[in-house]
C-alpha cells in the first residue's frame, strides 16, 4: 500500500513539476512563436493569420491534457515495472533468506558435512568437518574422501567408493576414519547422492557422525561381560569338576553323609553355573552386545546335543522323554548359539518343573517359509496358574506355584531371556498351560 | 529314550594304552583335577600352567592329545595353537580347546586354526571331557 502511495506521489510530482509551469507558460510560448508579427513566413511569402485568445486557451488545455496523459502513462509504466521488480525482489529475498539459512546451517551444524564430486574428491565441507579431521580447508579439499578410511578398513572404504560410483546411497554404515596425526575415529557414514539441475553432474553430501565414544562404551561393556564370563565361570567349573571327582569314588568311597554333602555342593554349583549363564545372556541382551549370526542350522542336532547335557537331570527325575522328529528335514536359517539358549531353557524348564516320572515331548514341524517352522515342547509338569500366565515372560517374575517348589531353582530370568532372544531372532513364542496338568511351549522360527 | 550316555564307570579298564595327554591351562586348581581324572581314566597325563612352557613341553614330549586353554596370560591358547601348527609334528597334533566362554566367534576361530574340538568348561562334566579325549584319540 505504502509503495503504491509512493509511486502515485512521484507520478503526481512529475505531472505538477512539468505541467504547472507549462500550463502557465503555454500562452506565452504560443504568443512568442506565433503572435508577435501574426504572420508565418512561407518561402518568400508571409502569410498573415490571427489567433484568438480562445484558440490559445484551447491549445493550452490540449497541451495540458497531453502532459497529464503523459504523466499518467509514466505513472502506469512506473508502477508496472516496480511491481515486477518488487515481485522478483520478494522472490529473490525469500530465496536469499533460505539460501543464507541453509548455508549457515551447513556451516555451523554440529555434524561434519562434506560434499564430494563424482570422483569422490572433497569439494566442500563445514566447520564441524574441519574440526573432526583437524585440518584447514586447503588440506582437505580435492582429496579423495574414501582414502581417509583407516588402514583396517581400507577394503570397506573401497567398497563404499564402488557403491558411490554405482549410485548406491550409503546409510549409517560404520567405518573407521583416519584423521589428523593418525588418530582413528569410528564414524557412522551416510552419503546422499545429488545431481546438478543443469549439468547433471553427480555429487554426494557426506555426513560423518562420530561414534567413537559410543564404540568405546560398547567395547567396555563387551569386555566387562567377557571378563565376568571368564572370571565367574572358571571357579565354578573348578568346583564342579572337584565335586564330581570326589563323588566318582575314584579317590576312595565316601560315606553316606559325605556323599550327600558333595551332592549338594554339586547341585548348588550347577544352579550357580546356570544362573551365571543366564545373567550373562540377559546382560548381553540388555547392553546390546548379543550378536546374531544366522546360518543354516539343523534344529534336531541342537536338541540332541542339549539332551546329552541334560541327560543326568532327565535320569534323576526319571522323565519319559519323547522325541517326535527326524533329523533330516529340520534345517532352518537361524543363529545356532542363540537358538540353543532358547531351546535349552525351554527343555530345562520342562524337566525342572515336572514331577518325577513325568514326561516331556519335543516335536518339530518344518514349514516352507520364514517363521513357518516350529519347535513344540510339552511337559506334564506344574503348569502355569491362569492368573500368572500374562506375566510369565516378565523379568524376575516367578509363578506362584514355582515359588513353593524351591526358590534356588528359579531365577525369574529364563523365560524373559527366551522371549528376548526369540524377538532378536525374529521368531515367536507362545504357550498353553493348565495348572497341575502341564505346559506346551511353541517356538516359531 | 535315545539319550547318549557319555558316562563311563569303568574308565581305568579301557584300552587306552597309556596315551599321553598334555593339559595347558593357567588355572592350577582346574589343571590338577583334570590331570588326576585323566590319569585315573588310564591316560598318561601331564600339565603346564604356563602357555610358553606348555608349548615347549608339547613339542618336546609330542603328546597324543593336548587340552589347551584359550584364555591365558602372556600367550593365549590361540597363539599357542598357531605356533604349534608351524611345527612339523604340531601341524597334525590333536588339540582340544578349553574355554569358559561360549561364543560363536570362538568356535569359528577354533575351526580356522584347525581345532574342531571345543570344550566349554562349565558345560562339560569331567566324564564328558574324558569322553571327548577318547573320541579325538579314537580309543575306547
Amino acid at each position: 500500500m505504502s509503495v503504491k502511495i509512493k509511486h502515485l506521489s512521484i507520478s503526481l510530482l512529475i505531472i505538477v513539476i512539468f505541467t504547472v509551469p507549462l500550463y502557465f507558460a503555454t500562452p506565452y510560448l504560443i504568443n512568442i512563436f506565433l503572435n508577435p508579427q501574426k504572420y508565418i513566413k512561407l518561402g518568400n511569402f508571409f502569410v498573415n493569420y490571427s489567433v484568438s485568445d480562445f484558440q490559445i486557451q484551447i491549445l493550452s488545455v490540449s497541451f495540458y491534457t497531453l502532459i497529464v496523459l503523459i504523466g499518467y502513462i509514466v505513472y502506469l509504466l512506473a508502477t508496472v515495472s516496480t511491481r515486477a521488480q518488487l515481485l522478483s525482489d520478494y522472490q529473490n529475498k525469500d530465496l536469499l533468506v533460505a539460501k543464507y539459512g541453509l548455508e549457515e546451517l551447513y556451516a555451523n551444524a554440529p555434524i561434519p558435512y562434506l560434499t564430494i564430486n563424482s570422483d569422490g574428491e572433497i569439494c566442500g565441507c563445514n566447520k564441524s568437518a574441519l574440526r573432526f579431521f583437524g585440518v584447514l580447508p586447503e588440506e582437505i579439499l580435492s582429496k579423495n574422501f574414501f582414502a581417509y578410511a583407516s588402514e583396517e578398513d581400507v577394503e570397506l572404504g573401497k567398497k563404499f567408493f564402488d557403491f558411490y560410483k554405482s549410485d548406491v546411497p550409503i546409510s549409517k554404515k560404520e567405518i573407521r576414519i583416519r584423521v589428523k596425526d593418525g588418530e582413528i575415529k569410528w564414524v557412522s557414514l551416510s552419503i546422499f547422492l545429488t545431481k546438478d539441475a543443469f549439468t547433471q553432474d553427480k555429487s554426494g553430501l557426506v555426513t560423518v557422525f562420530d561414534i567413537s565414544d559410543q564404540k568405546q562404551l560398547d567395547q567396555a561393556k563387551t569386555e566387562f561381560v567377557s571378563l565376568a564370563s571368564h572370571q565367574l565361570r572358571t571357579p565354578l567349573a573348578t568346583i564342579k569338576w572337584y565335586s564330581e571327582m570326589l563323588n566318582s569314588n575314584q579317590l576312595g568311597k565316601l560315606n553316606e553323609k559325605q556323599k550327600e554333602y558333595i551332592d549338594k555342593v554339586y547341585l548348588v554349583n550347577t544352579g550357580m553355573i546356570d544362573l551365571v549363564e543366564i545373567l550373562l545372556n540377559v546382560s548381553r541382551i540388555e547392553i546390546g552386545t548379543l550378536k546374531i549370526e544366522k546360518q543354516p542350522v539343523n534344529v534336531s542336532e541342537i536338541i540332541d546335543s542339549i539332551l546329552v547335557e541334560l541327560a543326568s537331570q532327565i535320569d534323576k527325575k526319571k522323565i519319559m522323554f519323547k522325541k517326535d522328529y527326524n533329523s533330516t528335514s529340520t534345517i532352518i536359517d537361524s543363529d545356532p548359539r542363540l537358538l540353543r539358549i532358547v531351546i535349552q531353557n525351554l527343555i530345562t524348564n520342562a524337566i525342572k518343573y515336572n514331577k518325577d516320572g513325568g514326561s516331556v515331548t519335543v516335536s518339530l514341524e518344518k514349514g516352507f517359509g520364514i517363521g513357518q517352522s516350529s519347535v513344540i515342547i510339552s511337559d506334564t509338569g506344574l503348569g502355569i496358574p491362569k492368573e500368572d500366565q500374562d506375566r510369565i515372560f516378565s523379568k524376575l517374575f516367578r509363578a506362584r506355584n514355582v515359588k513353593d517348589v524351591g526358590s534356588s531353582q528359579s531365577t525369574g530370568l529364563g523365560l524373559y531371556l527366551v522371549k528376548s532372544v526369540v524377538q532378536a531372532l525374529g521368531g515367536s513364542i507362545s504357550f498353553k498351560s493348565e495348572e497341575n496338568v502341564g505346559s506346551t511351549f511353541t517356538l516359531g522360527l | 529314550m535315545e539319550i547318549q550316555n557319555t558316562t563311563n564307570q569303568n574308565d581305568a579298564s579301557v584300552d587306552i594304552n597309556k596315551k599321553k595327554v598334555l593339559v595347558i591351562d593357567d588355572d592350577e586348581n582346574l589343571t590338577s583335577v583334570l590331570v588326576d581324572k585323566l590319569n585315573f581314566s588310564g591316560f598318561d597325563a601331564d600339565f603346564s600352567n604356563d602357555s610358553e612352557s606348555g608349548l615347549k613341553k608339547a613339542i618336546e614330549t609330542k603328546p597324543d592329545a593336548i587340552l589347551l586353554d584359550v584364555k591365558m596370560p602372556n600367550m593365549s591358547g590361540w597363539e599357542v595353537l598357531e605356533k604349534l601348527r608351524v611345527d612339523t609334528w604340531g601341524e597334525t597334533a590333536k588339540v582340544i580347546m578349553l574355554t569358559s566362554i561360549d561364543q560363536a566367534e570362538s568356535v569359528a576361530h577354533a575351526m580356522e586354526e584347525g581345532s574342531t574340538v571345543f570344550i566349554v568348561k562349565t558345560n562339560y562334566t569331567l566324564d564328558q571331557v574324558v569322553g571327548k579325549v577318547k573320541e579325538v584319540l579314537r580309543v575306547k
